[in-house]
């Protein structure tokens, strides 16, 4: 096997070449010279000659290097040169005639396989007869032996030559091409291929009638002689279809030549190939792994239907192209004759599903391969002259990733959008200049919208882009919403955020164009970013000093102490003062604050927090920081739809991460919505600081759908990730008792207290202790519970535990003691909880208002107790389990509202279930079993 | 720094001691950074990148990565002290380079990375590497297949040697309208005085034989001339030339059917 780098310094191998008869070199240079000899000529100087002893010399022959004669031509001047041959115009002996001679370049007549695909060449042409090709007139052999043709001259130059004059024209270009694609059929319908069709083979005659020349490069369909092999690819970079840097000479397909007819309509047309590049390796790689440019990208006065003419000759896939040149001959004709074109564009969900089925990189590495290894040919046949080093690094100034999408609905990747986006930016910046934009689809759900720096690098690890752009989608209102997001590859840092509302897919990438890619553009040209983007805009971080108050500030809000509160309380003030408008500062202050009311109520501050939230937000209203911190205060207020929607738009702005994503989860659950929370959870579990939480929350969520062999599934593993953490172990023991196993909810703690090593500091957690006390309450075992629930109010003034079934420790004890026969004391103790209680009955907590309805049944209030059981419902409660054996809802048994409520809980349930795509079914005793 | 060293002791007949070879090594002698000789490496790097490009990817690099090293290693010969660490009897401009680039591909691989990402620096540009000097060269399938990456080398340098040759002395006939007649004339070049056939040049030139034979001798001095140029470029010793010549003749005969 050759390295296929070496066919690139030696320009061609040779089976058994004959060695040298006099010196055994088989290596020989232009012109079949053997370099051995020439070597040795070079040993045993006898005298030295200077240039002018040549001079003198060459002054005796009288042959200059013009009006010298081939066969019976008379040859004129060199008029051209390609890969092999050169052509001359020349003048024929007796008729005078004028015509082209082209002859195989001498330093070729080395090689055997060059002159047969000379005389193949000549042959192939010469049987054609067809007034759009050029016709041979006679095939002969010079007096070295050298073979030369004859065919007709055209004056007209190559088509190349007129493609400026022509681009305001499109019917004649279109007229032309028609012309060309009949020609290309009638040599397809002789089983001969061109492969090389480009406007530089397009010559045109003294009426500017196009004529098809250089079928040299074609091959007999049904012939597969060793010829036809070699180590050299033909075409020429812009024009050649993809697969023919890859696929054999023997497996191309006439469709390759209709990829190239449609390169020249596009040239024709935009003024510029399908593909650019700095050197042909990056023209073929691009071809072979991107779509080609929509032709409106680049001139946007062509047609549309012409857009989609060439869009079907460009499409990689050859069985996408017309399947003959004939049909694409035939719908240039109908646009000719304004009649409705065959060809259609090709839908999103197909290309994209055509682009998923490709293998970029496999085929950027053949093309890399074969086509190096071929570039000397390449730079011989003439061509554009694109290599400049000045683009190369305005390419790579100018490359983008683009990953996929974050659908925030489902919390899932959407690499499609990401994929349409890219191919939008990729057309559109390229109008501005050299771009290069990669839609990366791999790991697609870990990098999903991502703003995480680590993630962003591993996606950028092939490309090495200089910007990621990645983004969100969601539904709002019936509005499809999108969220992009443009950030520094190797910061992470946000350059540009933007957010669009649309009707469709196809309104919202169209109104995404127009809104972001002047932007885009000028931040991709900008050399420095240092103020580009809301964090580096923010004038607390530009000012060193706020800087420092800010950063403390941030830092002392995560150790999470009532200390560190009051103490970054006091720096972000002081960042407040020296720059007021920092928004970032009024954000993390906010945060501070609200963290603060969550350990300990105060309204006065909680407004506080409120103002500087929306100051923040006033300033900077993209911040994802700013939108984290009107979550955390919403939160503090229980108002969970818009804490829900605080989260989505912190995210739009700056990306997922694990603590906003399972912050999202905590809501949906909230919301009575743990089928929606539990993608947002298993987002969350990779690279988690805090797995066994997650899995926890991922416990409740099958919980509450029902579906306990996973909820359980899930606490164990909590409870193996975070043994010193309750919530495993509550969250089974609680599971435990809804199915009434009340003799294993209770040994899961015995066997814990005798075994965990982490026994104390799960009991230093109420959760754990509550737990407890509710196994024998549900137990009916009231003494112990008394016992164990007095001790949990001796040692909680503040009552606030909502732990599963929401159930305040007051109003626990008050009930028992009503069901031990102390109906007086239970019902003060009851009506205090109540008292309590009832400041929050505008709550939209589930939960408060499920615990109000407890204590109203407790109490005998049915009426009460039913209308809130009925908001908390409205507010998302879900749990249609708990009420059941919850012993504060006694008075209730006979009450049909409740087990209306029960009920419809229960069709909830199912509905959902129904929703994460594994749905429940209603068992013989009415109870809900997976199939 | 002396660059008349050559010629004072040696009498040599041409400017020798101005070759590009001595003038590189006069300046390491003197530890400077002179900008004559980082010139005078630079035009031979650009001259000889074939044999090291086909070095590199004969040792199996894919064709991306032995451009990548091949870039490299002309940077880091351009921007370091490369003389200084070579072997201080020095010796040839060829074996030199190659031991060079033996050891820089030997290198840790981790650290020729990171030179190429501090460094980042192209020599020059790819694709004007391959217009400035087209090669021709056939060899056996045989050969590139068997042969180690040091033969190939060497192979590959013999026939930048000979093309560069034959290219200086086409352009000096193509500047005298002459070009058609080295069209013609240049088989002869490398070809035993049997093997030209006289009648057939005379005919295609429109000159008598005699014309022809002396023609051909004068092409052929000039050749001879022009290719010892460039050995000489290459050597720090104008008595190398031959010697170097030799070698290369013997790479591309002996055991070339083995």
């Amino acid at each position: 096997m050759i390295p296929s780098g070496l066919s690139d310094s030696i320009a061609s191998v040779i089976a058994n070449p004959p060695p040298c008869p006099h010196c055994d070199s088989s290596s020989h240079v232009a012109g079949g010279l053997c370099v051995g000899c020439l070597l040795k000529a070079g040993l045993n100087p006898d005298d030295d000659c200077d240039p002018g002893a040549l001079v003198s010399a060459f002054a005796e022959i009288s042959l200059p290097d013009k009006n010298w004669r081939l066969g019976n031509y008379e040859i004129l001047e060199e008029i051209g040169r390609g890969g092999m041959g050169v052509i001359y115009r020349a003048r024929q002996r007796h008729s005078r005639r004028i015509v082209a001679v082209k002859r195989v370049l001498s330093y070729h007549s080395d090689s055997r396989e060059t002159l047969a695909r000379f005389r193949r060449e000549a042959q192939a042409a010469a049987s054609l007869d067809h007034p759009n090709i050029l016709p041979i007139y006679e095939v002969s052999e010079s007096d070295d032996g050298l073979p030369f043709f004859s065919m007709k001259f055209a004056p007209g130059g190559t088509l190349q030559q007129v493609a400026p004059a022509l681009r305001t024209e499109p019917r004649q270009c279109v007229a032309i091409v028609a012309k060309i694609a009949r020609a290309v059929q009638y040599a397809h319908s002789r089983g001969i291929l061109h492969r090389d069709l480009k406007p530089g083979n397009i010559l045109l005659d003294g009426r500017g009638e196009p004529l098809v020349s250089d079928f040299g490069l074609a091959k007999w369909l049904d012939a597969t002689s060793d010829l036809t092999r070699t180590l050299t690819i033909f075409g020429t970079p812009g024009y050649i279809a993809p697969e023919q840097a890859s696929a054999s000479a023997a497996d191309l397909k006439p469709t390759a030549d209709i990829y190239s007819l449609g390169a020249i309509l596009f040239d024709l047309l935009a003024g510029r190939p399908p593909f650019l590049g700095a050197h042909a390796l990056s023209v073929i790689r691009q071809a072979a792994e991107s779509p080609a440019p929509k032709l409106r990208s680049l001139s946007k006065l062509a047609d549309r239907d012409l857009e989609t003419i060439c869009s079907r000759c460009l499409e990689r896939e050859p069985t996408a192209r017309y399947p003959s040149a004939h049909d694409l001959a035939e719908d240039l004709e109908r646009w000719l004759e304004g009649r409705p074109i065959i060809a259609r564009p090709v839908s999103m969900p197909v290309r994209v599903y055509r682009w998923a089925q490709r293998n970029p990189k496999l085929a950027g590495s053949i093309a890399a391969s074969v086509a190096l290894g071929t570039m000397a040919v390449f730079w011989q046949v003439e061509g554009r002259q694109l290599a400049s080093t000045v683009r190369q690094d305005q390419l790579a100034a100018r490359s983008m990733i683009v990953l996929p999408f974050l659908n925030l609905d489902t919390a899932s990747a959407d690499e499609s959008i990401a994929v349409t986006i890219a191919q939008a930016l990729q057309s559109d910046l390229t109008r501005f200049g050299p771009a290069h934009v990669v839609p990366v689809t791999q790991h697609g759900a870990e990098w999903a919208g991502t703003g995480n720096n680590g993630e962003i690098a591993d996606a950028n690890r092939e490309t090495k882009a200089r910007v990621v752009f990645t983004g969100t989608e969601r539904v709002v209102g019936g509005k499809l919403r999108i969220s992009v997001r443009l950030m520094n590859a190797a910061t992470g840092d946000i350059l540009f955020t933007s957010l669009i509302e649309a009707d469709s897919v196809t309104s919202s990438v169209a109104a995404l164009r127009r809104a972001i890619t002047p932007s885009i553009h000028s931040i991709m040209t900008e050399n420095n970013w240092s103020k580009i983007g809301p964090l580096s805009r923010d004038p607390g971080m530009r000012n060193p000093a706020s800087r420092e108050f800010i950063i403390s500030g941030r830092q002392l809000l995560f150790r999470g102490t009532i200390e560190d509160f009051e103490a970054s309380i006091q720096c972000l003030t002081k960042a407040i003062q020296l720059e007021p408008n920092s928004a970032i500062a009024h954000a993390y202050l906010s945060s501070t604050l609200s963290a603060r009311v969550h350990f300990v109520p105060d309204q006065d501050l909680l407004r506080t927090a409120e103002k500087e939230a929306f100051e923040s937000l006033r300033l900077e209203p993209n911040l994802p920081d700013g939108h984290r911190a009107l979550a955390g205060l919403l939160l503090q207020k229980e108002e969970f739809a818009q804490v829900l929607e605080e989260q989505l738009r912190a995210i739009e702005a700056g990306g997922p991460e694990e603590v906003v994503e399972r912050f999202t989860a905590t809501t949906l659950i909230k919301l009575g919505e743990p089928n929606r929370a539990l993608p947002w959870l298993e987002r969350a579990q990779r690279g988690t600081t805090a797995p066994g939480r997650v899995y926890a929350l991922i416990g409740d969520c099958w919980r509450l759908l029902n579906e306990y062999q996973k909820s359980e599934a899930a606490y164990h593993q909590a409870m193996a990730l975070r043994p010193e953490d309750p919530d495993g172990l509550v969250g089974l023991c609680y599971l435990h008792l809804l199915q009434n196993n009340i003799a294993e909810a209770r040994a899961l703690f015995d066997q814990n207290r005798t075994r965990s090593k982490n026994y104390e500091q799960i009991f230093s957690d109420n959760s754990a202790n509550e737990m407890v006390a509710r196994v024998e309450l549900l137990a009916r075992n009231y003494s112990a519970a008394e016992r164990l629930y007095s001790q949990l109010v001796e040692n909680n003034p503040v009552d606030r535990n909502e732990y599963f079934g929401a159930m305040s420790y007051g109003s626990a004890l008050g009930r028992i003691r009503q069901l031990m026969g102390n109906e007086a004391g239970g019902r003060s103790l009851l009506q205090e909880c109540l008292a309590r209680e009832l400041i929050s009955v505008n709550s939209k907590n589930p939960e408060t208002l499920y615990r109000i309805a407890a204590v109203e049944a407790s109490l005998g209030d049915g009426d009460a107790a039913i209308k809130h059981l009925q908001a908390a419902v409205a507010a998302g409660w879900i749990d249609f389990r708990s009420p059941g054996i919850d012993p504060r809802f006694d008075h209730l048994s006979g009450d049909s509202r409740f087990h209306e409520i029960l009920s419809a809980l229960t069709d909830k349930v199912l509905e959902l279930r129904r929703r994460t795509g594994q749905p429940l079914e209603v068992a013989a005793n009415g109870d809900l079993t997976s199939p | 720094m002396n660059f008349s060293l050559a010629t004072e002791d040696g009498g040599a007949p041409r400017n020798f001691a101005t070759t590009r070879w001595s003038l590189i090594l006069s300046s390491a002698d003197l530890s400077s950074d002179d900008q004559r000789s980082r010139q005078a490496l630079s035009e031979l790097c650009r001259l000889y990148w074939r044999p090291i490009f086909s070095f590199v990817c004969r040792r199996g690099h894919s064709v991306e990565d032995a451009q990548d090293l091949t870039q490299d290693f002309f940077a880091m010969m351009l921007q370091g002290n490369w003389l200084r660490h070579a072997d201080p009897n020095r010796g040839r401009f060829r074996s030199l380079l190659l031991k060079s680039l033996g050891n820089f591909l030997n290198d840790d691989a981790d650290k020729r990375h990171a030179r190429k990402r501090g460094g980042d620096v192209n020599f020059v540009s790819w694709d004007d590497w391959m217009a400035e000097a087209p090669s021709q060269l056939t060899v056996s399938a045989q050969a590139l297949e068997s042969w180690p990456a040091e033969r190939l080398f060497d192979l590959r340098w013999a026939a930048t040697v000979v093309e560069q040759a034959l290219r200086r002395l086409r352009e000096e006939c193509e500047s005298q309208g002459k070009l058609r007649a080295f069209e013609a004339l240049r088989s002869c070049l490398g070809a035993e005085r049997e093997d030209v056939s006289y009648p057939t040049l005379s005919q295609t030139l429109g000159v008598p034989e005699a014309t022809v034979k002396r023609l051909v001798h004068r092409l052929r001095q000039r050749y001879r001339s022009l290719l010892r140029d460039e050995v000489a470029e290459t050597v720090a010793d104008p008595a190398e030339v031959d010697d170097e010549i030799r070698h290369l003749c013997s790479v591309l005969a002996a055991g070339e059917s083995s």
